[in-house]
């Protein structure tokens, strides 16, 4: 699946995968490989930005964290951004419902006779 | 592994380099990014190597998927903005009431009719006072307009990276205005009755205004150039 077609979801996928619990990028990047099914492989340039800009909004707190000598910047999603996430969620489910509906095959004329 | 001090990986401490390069402003207002992409190269090199990859590989092949320095380090010029132009303005705003207390202990102190000066009758000194507040206003709308721009309501705003550091440079040069007049209003005093001023305190309103005007001037133009680089790539 081209990561450019979800780039207008980007924010929605990242407050979803933040949803049961904090992580750190490139573990935010795996998760959304795994739920993907392998479908989805993030491009990492324009995740850590919109990490950053996803935290000026308010949506995600992040703080640092030392392990194994390695200092890793770890994203949590705040109650804005749970309510941001349940917005997106509602957005989309109205979005594909109105697609799905154009995109089907057109309804057969009944012959009123 | 290695020791603190080495470099884990010189592949991706000069893929680190280079983008590092290609970030505008100070180096210490990026380490935070340079360390956060480190610590996840250094993380998908890891992935790499236990799917099997040797580690020169696993470091070409975690360099390849992270993408092209140059539009990695595109993508932090927004947040690198937002976050001086936030920084600059918080520092206009915190420093405009100390150094202009300062002016006004020592207008006080060396007994200027200040009543008079806020009067609305036409008085040279209320004239340069109102010029003052009008600077004052300035700044501290566009104080508020930065702050805006760059925290919370950037949630409901549209995008608009170049809005930040242009109500910096505004409040910047704000704080020059307010400061400039201050000195000039100082000169003037000076020049007319330089005896009736308290010297200590208005040296020491004269020397704050002074490098608060400096301190304004570089950050502002700094603001301004980000700005440029933000249109231009």
């Amino acid at each position: 699946m081209r990561a450019e077609t979800l780039k207008g979801h980007l924010d929605g996928i990242l407050l979803a995968v933040l949803e049961p619990a904090p992580l750190h990028g490139y573990a935010i990047m795996e998760a959304v490989r795994v739920r993907s099914g392998g479908q989805v492989d993030l491009p990492t340039g324009t995740v850590y930005p919109a990490l950053r800009r996803l935290e000026r909004a308010g949506l995600l707190a992040a703080d640092w964290s030392e392990a194994g000598g390695r200092k890793r910047r770890v994203y949590e999603l705040t109650s804005a951004g749970r309510r941001a996430l349940d917005t997106e969620r509602g957005s989309w489910r109205d979005f594909s419902a109105v697609v799905s509906a154009l995109l089907q095959p057109a309804p057969l004329a009944v012959n009123p006779s | 592994m290695n020791g603190p001090g080495t470099p884990q990986c010189p592949a991706v401490e000069h893929y680190l380099a280079e983008v590092a390069a290609r970030l505008p402003g100070p180096r210490q207002a990026h380490s935070g990014i340079v360390t956060e992409l480190r610590s996840g190269l250094l993380d998908a090199v890891d992935g790499y190597e236990s799917a099997g990859l040797p580690p020169a590989e696993a470091a070409a092949a975690a360099i390849r998927e992270f993408g092209d320095p140059g539009p990695v380090a595109d993508g932090f010029l927004p947040e690198i903005t937002a976050s001086q132009a936030r920084r600059v303005v918080m520092l206009m705003l915190a420093t405009g009431p100390l150094v202009g207390l300062l002016w006004l202990a020592t207008a006080v102190a060396s007994h200027l009719p200040v009543h008079v000066a806020m009067s609305w009758q036409w008085n040279p000194l209320g004239t340069g006072f109102h010029l003052i507040a009008a600077a004052v206003a300035v700044t501290t709308l566009a104080g508020a307009a930065g702050i805006a721009v760059t925290g919370r309501l950037t949630r409901w705003l549209p995008p608009r990276p170049r809005h930040a550091p242009l109500t910096a440079a505004i409040a910047g040069f704000g704080a020059v205005g307010a400061d400039g007049l201050g000195l000039v209003l100082l000169a003037a005093e000076l020049a007319v009755a330089p005896g009736k001023l308290s010297p200590l305190l208005a040296a020491a309103a004269a020397a704050a205004s002074v490098a608060r005007m400096l301190l304004a001037v570089r950050a502002a133009r700094r603001c301004l150039s980000l700005r440029a680089t933000l249109t231009s790539r």
